[in-house]
């Protein structure tokens, strides 16, 4: 497998042609197509966007949130002036890699010692079991518990397990014991560890005070992305107990067993991991906008944004993780996170299909220090609409905003017509009229928002599927390694060939038939880049609404 | 559903798996869900309009989640309720405990609530009475000591479900009644004083 990578001198231009857009560090406000600053690519809306900028991948894994004061100290990273103490720590690592995988061992008869304790449970605890998915039911001492793709454990920093994806918990807490030894030796040394690779694995480790997150993978995924996905466990518990709530239980009591707190939210996470392993919102950064006519889409948006309260700070109709509107309080940005983790929320469960639910619910990226209540409800079938408020005893008030709009929707006639959108989510690629190409991702930066045609043959089963994604991930992962980021990849593959061009304005990622040559995949480009222009009104939110 | 007014706020409450939201579920849409157990994120409202002796009265039902990260939040949905189910599991003696700890609550924050103690499950006992994890009449016991209605339940075969929700509505109507008894006295009392006044002018 053959990375063709190269990076076209020619299409750069010197930076002070340009309008460095919104702070950015100078060297991304480089735009290869003049004219197509951030803000004017296709998809970016009229008056701005919906969500936080995050300008880039970086921006969103990068330590800058809230919770920065709570980091230890050796997560310092990021500082471009830590390069050389990154340098040192990775020479560091190298020469402890031999050790590491010693202990790795010691590891494995530590889980076989705890296999053999199993058997004398409480009661209490297959109780417990009962309660949730078979999948947790798993016995740990299978071979096919260790043949799973990736694992995330979750555990305190006093080595109690929160979370593990497979099996029990109870079952792994001295595997959980010896990740957290491992962490603390490495901090003895006034080091971090991030990760071990061996035998094909990756072990990364992500510290999130008070909490270590650890996966284990053998996917082709690269360390900073599996980081990244610990990244959304983290925020995805965030979101039920909030950063402070978190803090001030570990600061009461260090062994807290957090499961107590966190029982039943299991499979939220479990869908969560799912999820990000075959929908490409979670790679991008971004949410995928369902295809509509604009008209519709303002007439809907519209009736959204007419059905406001006072303490209405976000409502979102959406469609099986697809964006159909968002209206939100002016000054108020929801970040892509935040939105996943909402969109996560409501595909998780299906208790959300009946009745009205009124949840508390943490936006970690928002404000990680309280809670917000959102109403939850399905107007039909397909169609969840969300409505995110900040006073918790206004149950009645948001749901009459959710009565107004049904209303409205009816008097505007546009129920019928949403409908019809709805049963359409997705557009053939042929639309675009490239012989040659199969699929693509487009993102547009200042939108936030993505646009995917449906995935077609030949990737039909599940495991194509997956396949094309973890491509886009590794073309995703080459294109914005933090220490040599790449522009513009051309990937050879023995099934397809794949084009990834990444500016301060968009990202594209486009897969072709592998018969097609290198030239006609470029020019091919600029087709796509036209087709999305045409249909940007449709493909995208341009007039995103506030109250 | 919900714009409607509502004349009965009734929360459910009680451990987490106990079966809360089946019970809710056979009530409103008449059904049983058989599946993967799903826990309640939050809590959900549903309206429900049933007819009592020729009136009709619409329940508001809080269906609340068990889990004890909410139990902070619980306070919201059960303030001002009329009626309280509390749930237990006639298997899980744990359940039962639970139930205690929210009756205790109720009493303390909200006196005019009426409880309705109910054990779910039932179908489990008629298959294996050992099954039954607490003694049917402590639980009674109980009941008494609290002047709380006791309900066993099936959500799966629907038995005593109907009745249960059915007490409610009826206890809601009956003190209704009363309440208007009561109010009529007084209103009966100011007329009189009218009326007096009133002749006392004409006259």
């Amino acid at each position: 497998m053959a990375a063709d990578v190269h990076k076209k001198k020619g299409w750069e231009v010197p930076n002070g042609s340009l309008v460095p857009t919104d702070g950015q560090p100078m060297e991304r406000s480089e735009s290869p197509t003049p004219g197509l600053v951030q803000g004017t690519e296709p998809g970016a809306g009229q008056e701005g966007g919906m969500f936080v900028h995050t300008r880039s991948y970086e921006d969103l894994t990068s330590p800058e949130d809230g919770d920065v004061a709570s980091r230890s100290p050796e997560e310092g990273r990021g500082d471009q002036a830590d390069q050389t103490s990154m340098a040192h720590i990775s020479k560091d690592f190298s020469e402890l890699s031999t050790q590491l995988t010693g202990m790795a061992l010691d590891l494995e008869e530590e889980m076989r010692l705890s296999q053999e304790n199993e058997m004398d449970l409480s009661p209490q605890t297959a109780r417990r079991d009962s309660a949730r998915s078979e999948k947790e039911d798993e016995d740990v001492t299978m071979e096919a518990w260790r043949m799973h793709q990736k694992h995330v454990f979750v555990l305190s920093e006093a080595g109690k397990p929160v979370y593990s994806r497979y099996g029990s918990e109870e079952a792994l807490s001295s595997t959980m014991g010896v990740m957290m030894a491992l962490v603390s030796f490495l901090e003895a040394e006034k080091n971090a560890i991030r990760s071990i690779h061996a035998d094909g694995y990756k072990v990364v480790f992500v510290r999130r005070s008070p909490l270590v997150l650890v996966a284990m993978a053998r996917t082709r995924q690269s360390e900073q992305e599996i980081a990244h996905e610990l990244l959304y466990i983290y925020y995805q518990i965030l979101s039920l107990v909030t950063w402070t709530q978190l803090n001030h239980i570990f600061q009461q009591k260090q062994n807290y067993d957090l499961r107590r707190l966190l029982a039943g939210s299991e499979r939220i996470t479990d869908n969560l991991l799912d999820l990000m392993a075959r929908d490409p919102s979670f790679l991008m950064g971004a949410a995928r906008s369902l295809p509509m006519a604009a008209g519709l889409r303002d007439t809907v948006s519209t009736c959204l944004q007419q059905a406001k309260a006072k303490s209405l700070v976000f409502s979102i109709l959406l469609s099986r993780n697809q964006l159909v509107s968002l209206v939100r309080r002016k000054d108020q940005f929801l970040h892509p996170i935040d939105l996943h983790l909402l969109f996560n929320l409501i595909s998780s469960s299906s208790s959300f299909r009946e009745g009205e639910a009124w949840t508390p619910i943490c936006l970690p990226k928002f404000n990680s220090s309280g809670f917000f209540h959102a109403h939850i409800s399905y107007l039909e079938q397909d169609l969840c609409l969300l409505l995110v408020s900040t006073d918790r005893e206004d149950f009645f008030t948001i749901s009459d905003c959710k009565h107004r709009f049904q209303e409205r929707l009816r008097k505007r006639g546009v129920s019928h017509a949403l409908l019809e959108a709805l049963r359409t989510p997705f557009y053939s690629v042929s639309q675009v009229g490239i012989p040659d190409l199969r699929h693509f991702i487009y993102k547009s930066k200042s939108s936030g928002l993505f646009t995917s045609p449906e995935i077609e043959a030949p990737y039909v089963s599940e495991e194509e599927k997956q396949r094309l994604l973890e491509l886009y991930q590794y073309l995703h992962s080459r294109a914005h390694n933090s220490s040599r980021p790449l522009k513009n990849i051309y990937f050879t593959g023995p099934s397809e060939n794949l084009l990834a061009w990444v500016t301060s304005a968009f990202e594209l990622y486009m897969c072709y038939s592998p018969l097609g040559t290198k030239a006609a995949a470029v020019s091919a480009v600029n087709k796509l880049m036209k087709w999305i222009r045409r249909e940007e009104d449709r493909l995208f939110i341009l007039t995103p609404q506030t109250y | 559903m919900s714009g409607q007014r509502v004349d009965v706020k009734v929360v459910m409450l009680g451990k987490e798996y106990v079966g809360k939201t089946s019970l809710v579920e056979r009530y409103v849409h008449n059904r049983f869900l058989v599946g993967p157990y799903q826990n309640t994120i939050g809590a959900a409202f549903v309206a429900k309009v049933m007819s009592v002796g020729g009136r009709t009265v619409t329940l508001g039902i809080w269906d609340t989640a068990g889990s004890e990260r909410y139990e902070a939040m619980s306070r919201i949905y059960y303030r001002g309720a009329r009626a309280a189910i509390v749930c237990y599991d006639l298997t899980d003696s744990s359940s039962f405990q639970r139930a205690k700890f929210w009756v205790t609550e109720l009493q303390n924050f909200e006196e005019n609530c009426r409880i309705y103690l109910c054990g779910t499950k039932s179908d489990l006992l008629e298959e294996d009475r050992k099954k039954r994890g607490i003694d049917f009449h402590d639980v009674q016991d109980y009941a008494d000591e609290i002047k709380a209605e006791l309900f066993e339940t099936s959500s799966k075969t629907g038995q005593s479900v109907d009745e249960l929700f059915q007490k409610v509505a009826e206890d809601y109507v009956q003190l209704m009644a009363f309440q208007v008894m009561t109010e009529g006295e007084g209103v009966d009392l100011s007329q009189k004083n009218s009326t007096y006044f009133y002749s006392c002018c004409h006259h």
